[in-house]
């Protein structure tokens, strides 16, 4: 049996190594000249890398970890010690201890509170058949904040609060999205956490080391982006950058608004809809040369309610190399993405500043628009905008004869997320196995 | 609604005597918002974060709120 697999991140790369397991030739076509799709490693110092695309991961990730432990990559905590910074009104700030920002609590535990009755009345395996998803499915986050959400810290914090889980703006996505997306991830708090959450680690060495490793033991054709799948009764046509290519099946394991630019004949339900966005994250690391901010009693940890970096988190691979990881989410994103490298430099320095002035300049400052790349369209996940739940729920995973689907948008487990990736993956390549291999 | 029944729904766990310490039983920054959320409702009391964190078991709280009633 011969496959293409269209698309070497994450999803792809699981479903092309399981498929060869199963014995068939597989073909890898990557649009990119690089492994890896949203994840992608920048080496900070000599041997010392950070990841400026997908990072983190918790024990409930456990196909994640099985082929982390395949695969001989080890994990390493994101433990943070110290008092954390908010720069959410007071001139100065403010330095406190933990992760809890300085607003009230009794309005932040409301918005908790309905966001968490929200989240549990969501169907997590359909959520177009959640009671009450005509309505939730209409409704954007912001329509929702604006009903539901009277005090101002609530308002202030809610859309920080989606930049962060899910780098959306609140009037890009429907309230259905964001309260499936939530419960997809293991719910509010565990979404949320470092210790004991979605957040608890890191991959030793970077995380794109995973897709570099799986694409090691296949044939993956780099600057081959697929344009077109044709099928008839005994197999598919490929069309892509390197000609054309002959199968008995595809996957596409590409993010949502890049499948559906797809030239795919007789298709009877798209990809993406008119209001599916991208999801709007540039990732800025600013490196010093060890975390000076520890001497300080500081954890790296930030929020700040004026961009661009709406929070920041201390990502310092080792102690001889301090990295700062800044988060540009949301609608921000969009503003900053917009301006010249100059521009940015200028502005990430000087907010730098203000959130560490005790700080030195960083020594490096490295700046990742996930947002505008062409073959990603959005990082950390699309965004599903009104009526696309309804629209697009139903078909996520149903093939297209030949044509099966992945990427984490396909997975309502733990979508968006790693985990999400390679759970789909797992179920492109099985259900080929069953369509398609010769009896 | 009692304040160990209030650890108990946001804790989601049965586990909880009067001295049960919050963070220690897993309890972070975003679920203590959920119990201050609760003893607002059930108490009419305002606490604060620094509060919950001074007083993070359900005897120490209702002392902490009965003292602000007072």
């Amino acid at each position: 049996m011969r496959v293409v697999v269209a698309g070497a991140g994450l999803a792809g790369l699981t479903a092309a190594t399981e498929l060869v397991a199963a014995g068939a030739d597989v073909t890898v076509l990557e649009a990119r000249d690089r492994v890896g799709g949203r994840t992608h490693g920048i080496e900070v110092a000599a041997g010392r890398w950070v990841d400026a695309g997908a990072a983190y991961l918790g024990d409930r990730h456990t196909a994640l970890h099985e082929q982390l432990d395949r695969l001989g990559l080890r994990t390493t905590p994101t433990t943070m010690v110290g008092d954390s910074r908010f720069l959410l009104g007071a001139p100065d700030g403010a330095t406190r201890h933990g992760r809890f920002p300085p607003l009230n609590a009794v309005a932040l535990g409301e918005l908790f509170d309905l966001l968490g009755d929200l989240t549990a009345t969501v169907r997590p395996d359909a959520p177009w058949l959640t009671p009450d998803a005509a309505h939730l499915d209409t409704r954007t986050a912001a329509d929702w904040a604006a009903e539901h959400l009277r005090h101002p810290d609530a308002r202030l914090f809610f859309p920080l609060f989606l930049g962060e889980m899910m780098a959306a703006d609140p009037a890009a996505v429907s309230i259905l999205h964001v309260a499936f997306y939530l419960r997809s991830g293991g719910g509010i708090r565990y979404l949320n956490a470092f210790e004991g959450g979605a957040q608890q680690d890191r991959i030793d060495g970077g995380a794109h080391q995973l897709c570099e490793k799986l694409a090691a033991n296949l044939r993956v054709r780099l600057n081959a982006p697929v344009q077109a799948v044709h099928q008839d009764d005994t197999g598919v046509t490929v069309h892509s950058g390197l000609g054309e290519l002959r199968a008995d099946a595809i996957v596409v394991a590409l993010p949502p608004l890049l499948a559906d630019r797809l030239d795919l004949p007789g298709l009877t339900h798209r990809r993406a809809g008119a209001s599916t966005a991208r999801g709007c994250t540039v990732k800025v690391h600013l490196v010093y040369p060890r975390p000076l901010w520890r001497d300080h009693g500081l954890s790296g940890w930030s929020v700040n309610a004026g961009g661009p970096l709406l929070s920041t988190v201390d990502d310092s691979p080792t102690a001889d190399a301090g990295v700062l990881t800044g988060f540009v989410t949301g609608a921000e994103a969009h503003r900053f993405a917009a301006l010249t490298a100059a521009e940015r430099h200028a502005e990430v320095l000087a907010q730098a500043k203000r959130i560490f002035p005790r700080l030195p300049e960083p020594i490096d400052c490295h700046v990742t628009d996930w947002t505008n790349e062409p073959y990603s369209r959005g990082c950390y996940a699309a965004l599903f905008g009104p009526g696309d739940w309804r629209r697009l729920g139903p078909h996520l995973t149903t093939p297209h004869g030949r044509v099966h689907w992945a990427g984490t948008e396909t997975s309502t487990e733990f979508f968006g997320l790693m985990e999400g990736a390679i759970r789909s993956g797992h179920r492109a390549a099985t259900e080929i196995t069953q369509e398609w291999s010769p009896r | 609604m009692s304040i160990p029944d209030i650890f108990r729904r946001v804790l989601e766990t049965e586990e909880i005597d009067g001295d049960s310490d919050f963070f220690a039983l897993g309890g972070d920054s975003l679920l203590a918002t959920r119990v201050l959320s609760a003893v607002a409702r059930h108490y009419a009391v305002e606490l604060t974060f620094d509060d919950f964190v001074l007083a993070p078991t359900p005897d120490a709280l209702a002392k902490q709120i009965a003292s602000v009633v007072q």
